[in-house]
């Protein structure tokens, strides 16, 4: 009576910009799943590797990449994201303007505008972008360099203020 | 109004953030210059909320998550003379790589004094002149198996909570309970600045 969703039969409320493929409706199901869908997975003109392909070289293009097999190399799809799924293992630098990781990756990664990194993922090299966001229970080692808040928009970033008069008092031992 | 009444009480527990008050990582955080970008080693593991204080103050930081990755590491790659070679594939560093500070949190209540020492000998050149290393040492004689997740909350809070439920964080073992001297012994290099004792049976170092 209350929880109207429960009660419902799911029907397909909204049109889908998917046309090929229609997707399920997502709100309760979606919300529950363990991996997150992907803005790269959810574009229209995605690329994919598959589980069983393997890539040694240099990836370049003008699309979104869902990577779910193995590559070696370089990635570099400045204008667009690059999605290694679970079970996706990645040795290479990537340039992207959003990348998300949940498979394995050793390399670089530089985002024009985001990166995340996963729960089941296992990241091991630097991350830089303007935004970085690390689920907890990812394995994660390597540097992260993001670009300084504006002034102002993060109380925690105000400059160092001298410090307060300690309560508790200095033990030796 | 009664001086226990809801109205007197709930603002001041609304402004006070959770978490135990760290004099020493406030000292440590007040070091670090955000205009010359400084460069921060995390040795626990990879948290978000760490992560974006410490870019909010322009640190460029580095994980190290040492716990997990050496727990992953068979025993005899964790013997004090083999520890350097594991170090090494562990810690990866830049050849040009230095630190204003290092967040050691309570990595090193799960080592041994001669698996710190080739640690800290590993970090020492790489340290500023002005670095400052903040490390919990327990005081009690059991301590939870894996290390706690340290969060900063703000310049002067930090929790520290038991990892999530994929880990059997009931489970406890013997603390080393490490003393100054014990400190002295692992980091040769740096002496205690600050050292704060808190209720929890926590001491708070800052060497530096």
């Amino acid at each position: 009576m209350w929880n109207k969703r429960e009660d419902e039969p799911l029907r397909p409320s909204a049109p889908t910009p998917v046309a090929a493929t229609p997707q399920p409706p997502q709100p309760p199901v979606v919300a529950a799943a363990p991996e997150r869908r992907e803005p790269a997975a959810a574009g229209a003109g995605a690329a994919g590797i598959g589980p069983s392909i393997t890539i040694v070289g240099d990836v370049s293009g003008e699309e979104d990449l869902t990577i779910l097999g193995k590559v070696e190399g370089k990635i570099v799809l400045p204008k667009h994201s690059v999605t290694i799924g679970h079970g996706g293992r990645v040795k290479a630098d990537i340039q992207a303007k959003f990348v998300s990781v949940a498979g394995e990756v050793h390399g670089n990664l530089v985002a024009g505008e985001q990166i995340v990194i996963r729960k089941t993922a296992t990241m091991l090299g630097n991350l830089t972008a303007p935004r970085v966001g690390l689920e907890d229970g990812c394995r994660f080692r390597g540097s992260v360099e993001m670009e300084a808040p504006r002034q102002g928009t993060a109380s925690s970033g105000a400059p160092a203020q001298p410090a307060a008069k300690p309560e508790p008092a200095p033990v030796r031992s | 109004m009664s001086w226990f009444s809801k109205e007197t009480i709930a603002p001041a527990l609304r402004a006070a953030p959770a978490g135990h008050r760290s004099l020493a990582l406030r000292a440590l955080l007040d070091g670090l210059h955000p205009e010359r970008r400084p460069a921060v080693l995390d040795l626990g593991p990879p948290l978000a909320g760490n992560i974006k204080f410490l870019s909010g103050l322009s640190c460029r930081v580095r994980v190290a998550d040492l716990h997990r990755s050496m727990c992953a590491e068979p025993l005899e790659s964790r013997r004090a003379d083999t520890m350097p070679a594991l170090l090494e594939r562990l810690l990866p560093l830049e050849p040009d790589e230095q630190f204003d500070a290092v967040l050691a949190w309570d990595a090193f209540d799960y080592m041994r004094v001669d698996q710190v020492k080739p640690l800290m000998a590993r970090l020492a050149p790489r340290l500023r002149s002005s670095a400052q290393v903040f490390v919990l040492v327990s005081m009690q004689a059991q301590i939870p198996a894996v290390p706690l997740r340290h969060r900063i909350l703000d310049r002067d809070h930090i929790t520290s909570e038991k990892p999530g439920r994929d880990d059997d964080h009931d489970v406890m073992r013997p603390g080393p309970r490490y003393r100054q001297a014990d400190l002295g012994k692992m980091m040769p290099t740096l002496s205690v600045r600050r050292c704060y004792l808190l209720r929890s049976g926590i001491k708070e170092y800052l060497l530096g």
